[in-house]
């Protein structure tokens, strides 16, 4: 019996990591609309990341969206430790979230949304066994 | 059928308690004896009425209890544990599933769904070098703005 609960208290988290966020609505409100692109990847080496999880959202011309997702932002922000944020014209465009980590996983949240050449938001969430500050360092060292 | 060597009656003294049990003198421990003896298959024709008495030919058209052997049901045991253990991780590997929805269509092709996963982390990696671009441009007003200056106090 004690098995039994060691071995589920490892495998459920995995299953529940991102459904503990507010940014999980957004996946599920969003993903399958036009105008979006919704990535999911699991397991998955990316171009030297190894993301054991791996989210997107691309919204363009949606400012409600944008709307929406600070709002989540701002919930999942509690207990997160925030990397980066840009405010223009007192909006914020540009947030990186470090999540307290979930089991083994380090999670991460990026946002940032451009108006020009034309307005877009781009969403990930990221979980790795790799800490998230490296994680990060490699992604914004890419291009 | 399995029959139990224990109790079987030689012909003579299963006679006595056939006889004895007619009586109304056999005791429950001699009856259960009898009853072992009288269920065993193959006997003599002779022992037929108690057989019968005995509820033999009954037990024959019962059928036998289905039982699972031990074995089984241990292999059942670790299945079900097993199953226990490794369902959630199944269901997760069930569902790795890679994909993309690009206009509200799912996509499945790997590298398109890869390419889509690269281009939002360039949207994140580009967003870092826009912020630095616009330090630089405050940067150069600023400067401009100095040189004006010079130019102004000139005219001065």
């Amino acid at each position: 019996m004690l098995a039994l609960i060691v071995g589920l208290g490892s495998i459920l988290p995995t299953l529940q990591a991102q459904n503990d966020l507010q940014i999980s609505k957004a996946f599920d409100q969003y993903g399958e609309r036009k105008g979006v692109v919704m990535v999911e990847l699991t397991d998955e080496m990316l171009n030297g990341y190894d993301f054991s999880l791996f989210k997107s959202l691309t919204i363009k011309d949606n400012p409600s969206a944008a709307d929406f997702i600070r709002k989540c932002l701002v919930r999942d922000e509690v207990g997160a430790k925030k990397v980066k944020q840009v405010v223009t014209n007192g909006v914020p465009t540009s947030i990186y979230l470090q999540l307290p980590r979930k089991g083994k996983f380090y999670r991460l949240i990026l946002y940032n949304e451009i108006f020009t050449p034309e307005h877009k938001i781009t969403l990930i969430y990221i979980e790795s066994k790799d800490d998230s500050e490296d994680v990060l360092k490699l992604i914004l060292k890419k291009k | 059928m399995i029959i139990n060597m224990k109790y079987k009656l030689s012909f003579p003294e299963a006679d006595r308690l056939i006889e004895k049990y007619y009586d109304g003198l056999t005791t429950g421990a001699e009856e259960r004896q009898l009853k072992k003896f009288l269920l065993q298959a193959d006997l003599p024709e002779q022992y037929r009425p108690e057989q019968a008495i005995f509820g033999y030919f009954a037990h024959q058209q019962v059928k036998p209890a289905f039982r699972i052997p031990t074995y089984l049901r241990w292999a059942g045991v670790a299945a079900v544990i097993a199953l226990i253990l490794l369902g959630p991780q199944l269901y997760v590997s069930g569902n790795h599933s890679d994909y993309a929805y690009i206009d509200g269509k799912k996509v499945s092709n790997m590298q398109e769904v890869k390419s889509h996963a690269l281009a939002s982390l360039g949207d994140i990696s580009r967003s870092r070098d826009e912020v630095k671009e616009s330090f630089k441009s405050i940067n150069d007003n600023e400067l401009i703005e100095q040189q004006l200056d010079i130019f102004s106090a000139v005219e001065k």
